[in-house]
């Protein structure tokens, strides 16, 4: 092939585009949605707590006696009482004020039929709202599903998994941090490009995701000021303090997602559950100082899920294996405080396997964030009512 | 008999070693598929480079013995070595001769995962690299066997910890869900059985090896899969007569080698069937997959997504660009989103789909455009390209034809930099 042969092979290459344009560089639309984003919304913050939770030792049932039989060696003796049996962690004392307050619930045996133990088909079944965890979209992708005007659903801060809002219509972006974003989207593609592959279309939909998230970072996080309130030097302190600087600069988008790794106790697990509820606590009281003294703290809620729970029984390794029904956290200035649900019983004619028989599920909650959140249709219409929390 | 043109022989070699060197292609063009099959199937000796200095364990014990400051100055050394034996590990895949042998110890990393961040111990965790090297095309069966006396597979699964009267199910769960038989073939009930059939198995870390403490075992038969067993190898007995092990690793090929597609079933009961009664020879199943029409199939060429190392090792490669100090690539291997040694969790890379997120494309991104942006070595770059015309580097560098426009200025080049920057060369 000669020169003027290969020109004519390289404009035979398609230079027209059968996808549309997810208003990639389209700057006017840009400022349109931003200015929207401008009105604060509703907005939720998940705050994923990987590698399954323990939830007896985080609200802990402390009057029970069975409770410190089974776990001789890892259970908390010095829980705070928060109302009849139950306590929390001590490691969380830095949220206390929110439960006086009644900016705080705890929504107790959460779980689902016939639980599976994976930490990957667990979490899919969390992330996806369907039991047998066989879809791949997420369920908040589920729920925002309608909201075509939402070009932008949620950021993951720090990590890669997108999660409760995966899938091809989750109009979500993950980001390990919003300055590193911008300076490598400067290098991005803007254009479009016809696909009629796979796993092109899929890099076409990421790339105008991306193209999109960073113009809108790029103007809303231009010359922001930084913080008045200080977050733990943490990585989960950091990733809530990028959270942070997004929502108090105006980016108000339904969701904002965090994930506190390391819960996969199986050994020594006092020290490095403590460990963890620390840091959780530390970062969301932070978190929370700054919505109050931005004024959105009514706009806000802050929901944890986990996996899983953990057995009951203490393993030889001073540690637990995997187990089911745990508790869920939530935090707001607009929810109704207190706890919700039923404590399962630790009795053993009323444990499943070992495991804690699950009193809640955990798409009832889900339907709490559609129906009484974010006003959205209850996808679980007619099999899950919402939980009155909100 | 069908030959493969230079395209055919494009999509071998990027399939199976990594990158698509520009020999490697020539050498199985012309071929008959059976026949570039066993070129690229051919023993070359694997042999890996020097290892970088490891402290032993006692030494490490003693460190951690004396105060708080002894243990973290502990923890700091072991990651300063952990950081060592991954530069090892990413200087032996960009120069190998054998890129196939390794492409496929990569594979085994990311079927029998372990990870430094829990395991820690930089010494076992390269006795485990090496373990996946010496059995990458050889017996399935047997490693394996080994891999449940893995010092470091002990320590990553806590098998160290699975005592009598204190079982711990991490290995046994993992062992039927992910190495063998995969999810939704086995009760709880396996997995607690299993755990107690495998008390006592446990690893010292000193010498790296195995150790069997008697004192330990549940010492009593238990039901495993309807049947009687009396210990972890009478365990993987039962798991290796089972037709599901067999499938289950078929399907990993598949999604390998041919789509992240789910497969046919049938293509995987053949698949799953030849293997077992191959004995699991992986050579065996590693040919028959890639002979097979699915392998070749028009839907199924640029289906795939280039993981991290296809993308960077394999570009380093085939393109004569001016490589990064590996220090640098192992940092990008990170970002990319695949940090040898250390997969997110013991499931391993999730691969296909996933391996492109907003994140990590914008790192494939800008890690390509670093690489091809014109320096003061540019003009020696081009001379080191092929000798060949634009369009056999079209056909070359893209299992497909490019996304993007191609450069009307002429120039070798700005030709290969214009499809390395094109969204069709992450597909391969």
């Amino acid at each position: 092939m000669n020169r003027r042969e290969f020109f004519q092979y390289a404009s035979l290459t398609p230079l027209i585009s059968s996808m549309p344009s997810v208003f990639a560089g389209d700057s006017a639309k840009v400022s349109q949605i931003s200015q929207k984003l401008q009105r604060p919304g509703r907005i939720v913050l998940m705050v994923e707590l990987k590698g399954g939770n323990d939830g007896l030792n985080t609200l802990v049932p402390f009057e029970d006696e069975l409770y410190h039989n089974l776990r001789p060696r890892i259970a908390i003796k010095n829980a705070i009482h928060l109302k009849g049996d139950m306590g929390i962690n001590p490691y969380l004392k830095s949220l206390l004020d929110l439960w006086e307050d009644g900016d705080m619930a705890w929504i107790q045996g959460v779980g689902y039929p016939n639980a599976n133990r994976s930490h990957f088909h667990s979490s899919d079944i969390w992330e996806s709202g369907n039991a047998k965890g066989k879809v791949s979209e997420g369920w908040i992708t589920k729920v925002l599903a309608g909201q075509k005007e939402q070009p932008l659903n949620g950021i993951v801060l720090g990590d890669n998994s997108l999660g409760p809002m995966a899938g091809e219509q989750g109009r979500s972006v993950a980001m390990l941090n919003s300055d590193e974003f911008l300076r490598q989207t400067k290098y991005l593609n803007k254009k479009d490009f016809a696909t009629g592959n796979d796993a092109l279309g899929h890099m076409l939909s990421i790339q105008n995701q991306v193209n999109l998230a960073a113009d809108l970072i790029q103007e809303k996080l231009k010359g922001a000021k930084p913080s008045p309130i200080r977050f733990p030097s943490s990585t989960f302190g950091r990733r809530l303090q990028q959270v942070d600087k997004m929502i108090t600069n105006g980016m108000h988008l339904p969701v904002y997602k965090v994930t506190l790794d390391g819960f996969d106790t199986h050994a020594n697990q006092r020290d490095i559950h403590n460990n963890l509820m620390n840091h959780l606590s530390q970062g969301l009281a932070a978190f929370t100082k700054s919505m109050k003294h931005h004024k959105l703290w009514d706009n806000v809620l802050i929901m944890t899920y986990s996996e899983f729970g953990r057995r009951v029984q203490e393993n030889g390794s001073a540690g637990t294996d995997h187990g089911s029904g745990s508790v869920n956290l939530v935090l707001g200035g607009a929810i109704k405080g207190g706890l919700y649900g039923k404590a399962p019983s630790l009795k053993p004619e009323h444990l499943v396997n070992g495991d804690l028989a699950h009193t809640t599920d955990f798409r009832e909650i889900y339907a709490t964030v559609a129906q009484r959140w974010w006003r959205k249709p209850n996808p679980w219409q007619n099999r899950h009512k919402p939980v009155l929390f909100v | 008999m069908q030959r493969l043109d230079f395209s055919d022989a494009r999509h071998l070699v990027a399939r199976t070693a990594l990158g698509q060197e520009w020999d490697a292609v020539n050498a199985v063009k012309g071929r008959s598929r059976k026949d570039a099959v066993n070129i690229i199937l051919k023993n070359t000796p694997n042999k890996t480079p020097p290892l970088p200095p490891m402290t032993s364990w006692n030494s490490i014990m003693t460190m951690t013995n004396h105060s708080s400051k002894g243990k973290r100055d502990a923890r700091m050394q072991m990651g300063r070595e952990s950081v060592r034996l991954k530069q090892w590990w990413m200087n032996h895949l960009l120069t190998t001769k054998a890129p196939v042998h390794e492409h496929m110890t990569l594979f085994w990393h990311n079927h029998f995962t372990s990870s430094f961040d829990k395991v820690q111990q930089p010494k076992i965790m390269y006795l485990q690299n090496q373990l996946l090297r010496d059995n990458a095309l050889g017996n399935f069966a047997v490693m394996l066997r080994k891999i449940a006396r893995d010092p470091a597979m002990l320590i990553y699964l806590d098998g160290s910890l699975n005592k009598k009267g204190k079982p711990n199910e991490n290995f046994a769960r993992e062992l039927l869900e992910l190495f063998t038989l995969g999810r939704g073939n086995y009760s709880e009930q396996d997995i607690k059985a299993a755990a107690i059939a495998f008390t006592g198995w446990g690893a010292d870390r000193e010498k790296g090896v195995f150790v069997y403490n008697a004192k330990e075992n549940e010492g009593k038969r238990v039901r495993f899969l309807n049947q009687w067993v009396q210990n972890g190898d009478q365990v993987l007995d039962v798991l290796l007569k089972t037709p599901r092990t067999a499938e289950h690793i078929a399907e990993k090929f598949w999604h390998e080698f041919v789509s992240y597609h789910a497969p046919p079933a049938g293509v995987i009961r053949r698949w799953g069937n030849l293997f077992r009664s191959s004995n699991y020879q992986i050579s065996t199943l590693l040919k028959e997959v890639l002979n097979s029409d699915q392998f070749w199939a028009k839907q199924h060429r640029a289906s795939l997504i280039k993981s991290p190392i296809d993308l960077l090792v394999g570009t380093l490669r085939s393109l004569p660009y001016g490589r990064p100090v590996v220090t640098e690539l192992v940092r990008t291997s990170q970002l990319l989103g695949q940090d040898l040694f250390d997969p997110p969790n013991v499931k391993g890379w999730p691969g296909g789909k996933q391996w492109i997120d907003t994140q990590t494309l914008l790192v494939r991104n800008s890690l390509l455009n670093r690489l091809t942006r014109t320096t003061k070595t540019s003009a020696r770059i081009e001379q080191r390209l092929p000798k060949t015309n634009g369009e056999t580097v079209v056909e070359w560098l893209l299992p497909r034809s490019p996304a993007l426009d191609l450069p009307t200025v002429p120039g070798k080049l700005r030709l290969v930099k214009a499809l390395v920057v094109d969204p069709a060369y992450q597909l391969k």
